[in-house]
């Protein structure tokens, strides 16, 4: 076999490896783009389905697809505070800020995250629980052997909360390339723009992702109130006086004794 | 049922708010007092965030108040004069407790500082009180005559200077403690989401000599409006007044306080400031117990920025 042979051949298989992280697409899709939050609202759940799809000259390969799908919500800064013993009371003691956490972190894996892809990928990508980038203030007192007790803390309370969740093995394949996960959102969920992150894993590579956006909003009369004790807080707060003077009122003369 | 808070951003059970505010209301009836130190403590236990629990009560006083003053009004049993001058130093006692609030909850030592706050008030009241009516019922069964003299007729507070004459009340006395005692009962009914009329009562009778029969109407009416203006102030600075949490309290109380005063009639007044006394004592006890006892949780998060801050 000639050399000319030889490049043209190498030339064919590095093609074939470009194409190949490119190969698979993925396409997800929302049972609903935005979830109201009214009077009588006590958590809801979405349903994100999904296919992958594979052009046709791609060569099927030997693992098998993992999927990871991220719901996650406008980000917060939060105080996480220890208790402390203060002249035989508990009260709030040391406190570490983390800044730019998500508000709602929910999860869902079709294997443990541990198998998904290695540390670093995971890391890069915020996938799991264990991964999320909870960066803190400079200014903490905190000393750094305790930081980790900190940090544990508040991703406990934030998954006693609900807030937070890893739901591993909760991604069904519905056919060989298409797929549905339920997220519930519970009740206390705070509103905004969320994102929704599928990522699609292959022995331990990514080879797709993509993005999309869930609004979580208050509707009707829920909405009004919370904006008006926002922006209009004064008349809000005439408006709460009144209603309360006006309710007395009513009360004394509808049960009048005298 | 569950019901969504526009404010607390939390859903709860409308059945068990309903029958806080009656029960509260009911003892309010009973005893004749606002019940915002119960109420507030309730709210707080049953997990609505401290600072909207606090506020929130503030708007229920109000109502609470207001159903009460229209019956006093009619049988002009309030000195106008005297409420406004313990109004003014409320409405700046308000404003005063709303700075402090504002900045406890920024430092994270609101919750810590309502509960400490709570214990001294409750069980130095419910001390009081407890002592008095057992005192009372002993008198009782003695058989001794119950004088209900007016103690002493000058104490210190009448040796102060801007002296200011209330007709109604056949008080000539300084406008000082007057303005002193409307600040500080504003000053903690905002912070800690009380009305203070079991505070104001004692204090008008036995510190300014108001006579009996016009102290009630002119201490609920004082408290309306400072407790109004309250509202306001909290609207307006910490943002955590729930409207239709104070609503739905608020239907709840003036019911349960209608059905609480008929019953309150068949009882003894000295039985009834008993099981007042124990029942702030209890509440205050709780308190204590909360802070004291090693908590089962030492971690507490709270959102400084951004969605539902």
């Amino acid at each position: 076999m000639s050399a000319r042979w030889l490049l043209l051949w190498i030339g064919i298989a590095a093609l074939g490896l470009i194409s190949r992280a490119e190969a698979e697409e993925l396409v997800t899709a929302l049972s609903a783009e935005m979830v109201s939050i009214q009077s009588n609202f006590t958590g809801t759940e979405i349903v994100i389905f999904g296919q992958i799809s594979r052009d046709t000259n791609t060569i099927s390969r030997r693992g098998k697809y993992e999927l990871a799908i991220i719901v996650e919500g406008p980000t917060q800064d939060i105080t996480t505070r220890r208790k402390g013993r203060f002249l035989g009371v508990w009260v709030n003691r040391d406190y570490e800020r983390f800044l730019n956490v998500p508000s709602f972190y929910a999860i869902s894996t079709t294997t443990s995250i541990g198998e998904l892809a290695n540390r670093d990928l995971l890391d890069e990508y915020q996938i799991g629980l264990n991964h999320l980038n909870l960066a803190v203030t400079g200014k903490s007192d905190v000393p750094l052997s305790e930081r980790d007790d900190f940090r544990q803390a508040f991703l406990r309370l934030r998954e006693e909360a609900g807030l937070y969740s890893e739901r591993q093995e909760a991604i069904e394949f519905l056919t060989d390339t298409m797929f549905r996960t339920n997220v519930p959102l519970p009740a206390n969920i705070p509103v905004g723009a969320y994102k929704i992150k599928s990522l699609l894993f292959q022995d331990g590579a990514l080879l797709s992702q993509t993005e999309g956006s869930l609004s979580v909003a208050k509707t009707g009369f829920e909405q009004i109130t919370f904006e008006m004790s926002r922006d209009y807080s004064l008349l809000y707060g005439l408006i709460a006086v009144i209603l309360a003077i006006f309710t007395g009122w009513i009360a004394g003369v509808i049960f009048k004794k005298d | 049922m569950q019901l969504y808070l526009p404010i607390a951003e939390i859903p709860v059970n409308i059945f068990l708010i309903l029958g806080m505010g009656g029960a509260v209301g009911f003892l309010s009836g009973l005893f004749g007092i606002g019940g915002g130190f119960l109420l507030t403590p309730l709210l707080i236990f049953s997990g609505i965030p401290p600072a909207v629990s606090v506020a929130t009560v503030t708007t229920q006083v109000v109502a609470s108040s207001a159903s009460a003053v229209v019956t006093y009004i009619r049988r002009k049993a309030i000195d106008m004069k005297l409420a406004s001058y313990l109004l003014a130093g409320g409405v700046t006692g308000s404003l005063l407790g709303v700075i402090l609030f504002d900045l406890l909850q920024s430092l994270g030592q609101l919750d810590v500082v309502i509960s400490l706050s709570y214990v001294t008030f409750l069980s130095t009241v419910g001390t009081l009180m407890l002592v008095e009516s057992i005192k009372a019922i002993r008198r009782r069964h003695s058989g001794a005559a119950v004088s209900v003299k007016r103690p002493g007729q000058h104490n210190w507070i009448h040796g102060l200077p801007f002296k200011v004459r209330f007709r109604r009340s056949k008080l000539y006395v300084s406008a000082i403690p007057v303005l002193g005692l409307g600040a500080s009962i504003g000053f903690l009914g905002t912070v800690l989401g009380i009305g203070g009329g079991f505070m104001m009562v004692p204090a008008l009778i036995y510190l300014l000599r108001v006579p009996t029969g016009i102290v009630i109407g002119t201490s609920l009416f004082q408290i309306m409006f400072t407790m109004a203006a309250a509202t306001i102030f909290h609207a307006a600075s910490t943002q955590t007044v729930d409207i239709v949490l104070a609503l739905t309290l608020m239907i709840g109380g003036v019911i349960g306080a209608q059905l609480g005063a008929r019953m309150g009639q068949k009882l003894r007044g000295d039985q009834l400031r008993l099981l007042l006394g124990l029942l702030v004592l209890a509440v205050g006890l709780r308190f204590a117990v909360d802070l004291l006892l090693t908590p089962e949780d030492f971690y507490s998060i709270a959102i400084t920025k951004g969605a539902g801050a």
